[in-house]
């Protein structure tokens, strides 16, 4: 066999190799969300005490929305960032917190509260997990960060972790309301 | 008689093959609404379950996303309008069968290149094995020096028959 042909042939399994092996560093449960940078689809339902809840009320500030339930393990050892997190963003007028607790019931969801501590934030609820659905949610947690113009900058597949908002949410906070693209967030 | 009896009784046997399929069917009386809600489930791919479809999944999300699809087919929206709801939210992840546009242009593609390529190798193996060996450089015939020839003339003479 030629040489061009030896070196051809080894370079072509070369290339299988390396995209092989970057294959394998993918996470199959990591789904890339197509609303990234597109406008949050909006939701109206009632919060945990039975009253009118909705995204649009919050337009003109930075939402985060965290989609969990009192079913998902995940979420028990997320909540003392969120208990973290709502206590220090309390004084911040530009930032909110919304959790959407679904395929849950208010009564798993009030326990779930009592037990790991309430911090304070409202929640939506969505027992049939239609405004899940809507978000493109698959597993819980699940959180979005919303821009103050209703659109989403960045979602975060699983817990948010300690430093999250310095690292990844603070950034865009603090530049322009009419930012480009931004990357998706992912665990640190 | 018999050759009678053989007969009629095969001709039974046939009818009944012939008619099975539609009398026991399960699907015969389907409602038209839930045949599209099954087929527009059974091409999308339940999110959390890998390798499975929306239909056919156990899993609380697809058992979810089969009742969002059947409020919209009962509202009236078409195949296509339901389909882009869900790729508007999971991405072509959604689809289990992948679509032949972007990305996945290679997927398609690929395979029938590698064909290609394996062909094409193939005839050029096969065109070099049919070759005469003569016209490779090792056994190409070297033309013999008068010294050569005279004592291959020489060995010749030597050989009594």
């Amino acid at each position: 066999m030629k040489t061009i042909w030896k070196v051809t042939l080894l370079l072509g399994i070369a290339a299988i190799l390396v995209l092989f092996a970057l294959g394998l560093n993918n996470d199959p449960r990591m789904i890339p969300s197509p609303l990234v940078n597109r406008p949050a689809p909006d939701f109206a339902t009632t919060d945990l005490d039975g009253k009118p809840i909705s995204l649009a009320e919050h337009r003109g500030k930075w939402v985060l929305v965290n989609f969990w339930g009192s079913w998902c393990s995940s979420c028990v050892s997320e909540h003392p960032y969120l208990l973290e997190l709502a206590r220090k963003t309390r004084s911040r007028s530009d930032f909110v917190i919304l959790g959407v607790d679904f395929r849950d019931t208010e009564q798993g969801a009030k326990m779930f509260l009592a037990r790991n501590g309430n911090p304070g934030y409202r929640h939506a609820t969505d027992p049939e997990q239609k405004i899940a659905i809507d978000w493109g949610v698959y597993g819980a947690p699940e959180s979005y960060l919303v821009d103050p113009t209703g659109r989403i900058r960045l979602k975060q597949t699983g817990p948010l972790y300690a430093g999250w908002f310095e690292q990844v949410a603070l950034p865009l906070l603090q530049e322009s309301t009419t930012p480009t693209g931004t990357p998706q967030a992912g665990k640190p | 008689m018999k050759n009678r009896l053989l007969l009629m009784l095969l001709a039974v046997c046939v009818g009944m093959l012939w008619f099975a399929p539609a009398a026991f069917s399960v699907a015969r009386d389907e409602d038209p609404t839930e045949a599209l809600v099954r087929k527009i489930a059974k091409d999308l791919r339940c999110a959390v379950c890998q390798n499975q479809s929306v239909y056919e999944s156990n899993a609380d999300l697809a058992k979810d996303m089969l009742l969002i699809i059947r409020d919209k087919v009962r509202a009236g929206e078409d195949e296509a309008k339901i389909r882009d709801y869900f790729f508007q939210r999971y991405g072509d992840y959604i689809y289990l069968k992948p679509t032949g546009e972007g990305k996945n242009k290679i997927l398609w593609l690929a395979p029938f290149l590698g064909l290609l390529i394996g062909v094409a190798g193939l005839w050029t193996a096969i065109s070099r094995w049919r070759r005469p060996r003569t016209d490779t450089a090792e056994n190409a015939a070297t033309p013999l020096t008068p010294e050569v020839r005279e004592r291959i003339q020489k060995e010749l003479d030597q050989i009594q028959v």
